[in-house]
């Protein structure tokens, strides 16, 4: 369990420094933070209930693209500034590495499974950030009740 | 308060101009052209804008205010918090707070926005790789070592790369030097993980920005700008590949043997 706080602490810092690094103003970097570590979160603790980790992505990814829709109506800003950094703990980022460590040792199969491991993983993201897309923005209005419209 | 079409579109064009190139998705760029242009009286019917990922063609008017233009858009780093200047900003126009003159101005304004400093964005990209390396399962000193390579990463990204180097040289060669500054830290028994070194830190490398923005591109049917945008993503992710793999190569090639 201290591994999940750690990691999720971790990933809410690294979404904080990928979101200054892209010039998101200072106020977001709390919601960043959260959306960023518990999407992370997700998709560790769904890998740990037997789901593949193409799955656990796919489910990380449509929690990071709600929860940053919802904030951008709450903030009345682009859904961009939540929605970049937020992605990135969850982008196969390790996966190109082992692809890569693989092909220099000379193990074809292990960097074939591990680069279409890395595939699936940005299949599932695009399949989240999609389906999540495509939901009404009607739906996100509740979250924009304030100050009128 | 009646403008001639010219000024509106020019104003409308200068907006997306400024989205665009730091780093907004094709829809936003559209709807502000228009929104803008709708609320300073030059309506549909009387303009047409085409955006694609690096240039915006606009034309419109009638008579002495004729307008046309192509506006090229390279997209470079990103800077969200001009994007979500606009954002407001053209939110408040149509509330009817700004005369043209003024829209102008703050756009002025916008676009000279700084961000965060350089120093801040290095120290920053140390932060997020030793996060990372963490994240996927390195120990303490592991994310010492890439918070380490994250400076020197950011560093070349942003006085070498971004100014001298193409993009996929810049992220080769910025790959390739993470790769060499994990191994010293390694060699010299800084850590134990020499993977979990390297993962932290080419992650600041990784385009979240463009593959982001190409999968919503796609989604909302601009299919060339998502194309392009993802094509972008696609060889940055084989660059940093090749980088990192080149390096592992000489490596073995040294030393010999197994990693690790």
């Amino acid at each position: 369990m201290s591994g999940f706080l750690l990691h999720f602490v971790a990933a809410a810092l690294g979404t904080v420094a990928f979101a200054l690094i892209f010039d998101v103003p200072a106020k977001y970097f709390p919601l960043c933070a959260l959306i960023g570590g518990s999407g992370f979160f997700l998709s560790e603790y769904l890998a740990t209930l037997d789901l593949s980790v193409t799955e656990a992505t796919f489910f990380a990814t449509a929690l990071v693209m709600l929860t940053s829709r919802f904030a951008a109506v709450f903030m009345r800003c682009p859904v961009t500034v939540f929605l970049v950094a937020g992605i990135i703990p969850l982008v196969p980022g390790a996966g190109i590495y082992w692809t890569a460590y693989y092909l220099v040792m000379g193990d074809t199969s292990l960097a074939l499974s591990n680069g279409f491991a890395a595939i699936r993983a940005a299949v599932a993201i695009v399949l989240g950030i999609v389906l999540v897309f495509e939901l009404p923005n009607k739906l996100f209005l509740i979250a924009g009740r304030r100050g009128g419209k | 308060m009646e403008y001639g079409a010219d000024e509106v579109l020019e104003t409308a064009v200068e907006a997306g101009h400024i989205l665009l190139e730091n780093g907004a998705e094709i829809f936003r760029v559209e709807e502000t052209m228009k929104r803008i242009s709708r609320h300073f009286g030059v309506d549909e019917g009387h303009k047409d804008f085409f955006v694609l990922t690096t240039a915006i063609f606009a034309t419109g008017g009638a008579g002495d205010a004729k307008y046309a233009t192509v506006r090229p858009s390279p997209v470079r780093s990103a800077h969200l918090n001009r994007v979500e200047a606009i954002n407001q900003l053209s939110r408040e126009i149509e509330q009817g707070e700004y005369t043209l003159p003024e829209v102008r101005e703050r756009l002025r304004e916008i676009k000279r926005m700084g961000g965060f400093t350089p120093a801040l964005k290095i120290f920053s990209a140390g932060v997020g790789a030793a996060a990372f390396s963490c994240m996927f399962g390195g120990g303490f000193l592991d994310a010492a070592a890439a918070f380490f390579a994250g400076l020197i990463l950011y560093v070349f990204m942003l006085f070498v790369a971004e100014r001298h180097l193409t993009k996929i040289t810049g992220n080769l060669f910025g790959a390739a030097i993470v790769t060499v500054v994990s191994i010293i830290c390694y060699k010299a028994g800084f850590g134990h993980s020499l993977s979990h070194m390297i993962i932290g830190s080419i992650i600041p490398l990784v385009p979240g920005l463009n593959f982001t923005n190409g999968i919503r591109d796609i989604a909302d049917g601009d299919y060339i700008s998502g194309s392009v945008r993802l094509l972008d993503a696609i060889l940055v992710f084989l660059s940093i590949a090749i980088g990192v793999g080149l390096v592992l190569t000489i490596y073995r090639h040294i030393w010999g043997g197994t990693l690790l």
